[in-house]
């Protein structure tokens, strides 16, 4: 089943300085199955995070669909849950407060949206840092409170823009790890925009190749799960789609 | 050498267990240069009179009632000429921070009024509205309101682009995105502003009691100096200053380590 469908997405933005349009996305299609994990990868400037902007409804596009089980997006909307590079955790509450925001805003009483918040929380492992403010977290920990926090609301589809770049390696590919895992136990619809080859293939389902505002291929990622780092680093299949799709990325 | 190190290491030790300590100890010296100068007997005793007299004198007014008659009479009309500011600026703050378009268009004109300080506005206001309570009020609400307005939108647009899309796509409307993320975000410069707004408040306040006032703190160090007592000067130019340490200390102080420095936003 169908739960999101791009067709003949385009951007162009007005540029005040030159007097000119520019086109950040010039045509992408794309159909996302519910319960499946794409991987959107591309070189910086190719237009990926513009395309999770105008599905986030952040920013309006200028031409084609966005269609949510059918319906055409309009606007943000809890329905599509974001993950963001920069974490975005709310300073001035606390871990537990941050999670359990989703559900206060569907009007869930306070008892209840707490006993979700604690569910979702000791799904990544962060019990114990429920009443801490998200300064007193490290970065990978801040990050896994950002993912349940967009799990906690239950979304039709999870936006992913580039969520661990700016941790350190070893977390990165812990929480790459952890983010396969929770994703088997509870099979959100995820699109996961990145520029790390390994990263994508590791992920993903599906690794949609993108290239200046168009998609240059999609390649099928038949690896079987879980998917460990130990396991896959020495996997010959793992290698060659990696290799697949860093070329692709190089000569776009 | 050993015995300097010891007794700093002492006073450290001291200041952390009686914080107010560390307040009082600078004054020591300041003090006792006060002592040293009207004791050498440079200046005539009613030029410039020691602590004693200046104690003395603020036993005498309060006894009589007319400190603390004065004190409360600078104090309401700081607090509410705050209050008025608060209430008007940061409203008019968030408006602006949030809004391209108000921005654009308000931003020259506050700046504009901003240069026209406060005691600027006293001659036309005495035409207007008389020596009075509405030309006090006026001015200390005028001079409270620009720090305000000016902190509330630089914390307005201080707050991360990412924050407010986040609590969109978490299903918050704009409404709520305003009170659960715009307000906490800003929080800690609208403090800054207050603060500053209160300074500044405090100062224009006293000026305007020594032109329009018939009471207050500013009234009585002005009438003082045409009886010539500089003791009621003196006083009062210390209880100014005594009293916004204490409204520094015990009031923004707190509210700035409960806020701004708990969530990280302020680095203490």
């Amino acid at each position: 089943m169908k739960t999101l469908e791009l067709r003949n997405l385009k951007k162009t933005y007005f540029d005040p300085y030159a007097g000119s349009h520019v086109t950040a996305v010039h045509d992408v299609s794309l159909e996302v199955q519910q319960g499946d994990f794409v991987s959107v990868v591309g070189p910086s400037g190719c237009g990926k995070t513009t395309i999770l902007n105008m599905v986030a409804g952040f920013i309006p596009h200028s031409g084609g669909e966005i269609l949510l089980n059918g319906k055409a997006i309009n606007g943000p909307g809890p329905e599509r849950g974001v993950v963001f590079q920069s974490f975005a955790l709310f300073p001035w509450k606390t871990v537990l407060d941050n999670v359990g925001f989703g559900p206060k805003m569907r009007g869930v009483p306070k008892a209840e949206r707490d006993r979700i918040a604690h569910e979702y929380l000791a799904l990544a492992g962060l019990s114990h840092a429920a009443s801490r403010y998200p300064n007193e977290l490290s970065g990978g920990m801040q990050q896994r409170v950002g993912v349940v926090r967009a799990l906690a609301n239950h979304p039709e589809v999870l936006l992913m823009d580039e969520p661990f770049a700016s941790v350190d390696a070893q977390t990165r590919m812990t929480l790459q790890e952890e983010l396969t895992r929770i994703w088997q136990e509870r099979r959100p619809t995820v699109i996961f925009i990145t520029h790390d080859v390994a990263e994508a293939v590791f992920l993903a389902n599906r690794v949609v190749v993108l290239s200046k505002g168009r998609v240059l291929d999609q390649i099928e990622v038949a690896l079987p799960r879980p998917r460990v780092w130990d396991d896959l680093i020495e996997d010959e299949t793992f290698k060659r789609l990696s290799a697949q799709v860093l070329h692709m990325v190089r000569s776009a | 050498m050993n015995i300097l190190l010891r007794s700093w290491s002492a006073y450290t030790r001291a200041t952390a267990r009686w914080p107010g300590l560390a307040a009082l100890v600078p004054f020591i010296p300041v003090i006792a240069l006060w002592v040293a100068v009207t004791e050498s007997g440079m200046f005539p005793r009613a030029f410039l009179p020691g602590p004693v007299e200046v104690v003395k004198a603020f036993f005498s007014l309060t006894y009589r009632g007319i400190l603390p008659d004065y004190l409360q009479d600078s104090l309401v009309r700081l607090f509410t000429g705050a209050a008025l500011g608060m209430a008007i600026g940061i409203p008019l703050g968030i408006l602006i921070g949030t809004s391209k378009w108000a921005h654009r268009v308000s931003w020259p004109i506050l700046l504009f009024f901003q240069a026209i300080g406060d005691i600027a506005w006293l001659p036309i206001l005495l035409i207007w509205f008389g020596f009075g309570l509405t030309t006090m009020t006026f001015v200390i609400v005028y001079t409270v309101l620009f720090p305000v307005v000016l902190n509330t939108v630089l914390g307005v647009e201080s707050v991360p682009r990412d924050l407010a899309r986040a609590a969109r796509s978490l299903g918050a409307s704009p409404a709520r995105v305003l009170w659960e993320v715009t307000l906490p975000g800003a929080l800690p410069n609208i403090i800054t502003g207050l603060r500053n707004g209160l300074g500044y408040g405090w100062r224009a306040l006293i000026a305007v009691e020594m032109i329009v006032g018939t009471s207050g703190i500013g009234f009585m160090m002005f009438d003082a100096r045409r009886s010539g007592s500089v003791v009621e000067i003196l006083l009062g130019m210390i209880i100014l200053g005594l009293l916004w340490y204490i409204v520094d200390a015990w009031i923004l102080a707190p509210i700035e380590r409960a806020t701004g420095q708990r969530w990280g936003l302020v680095t203490s």
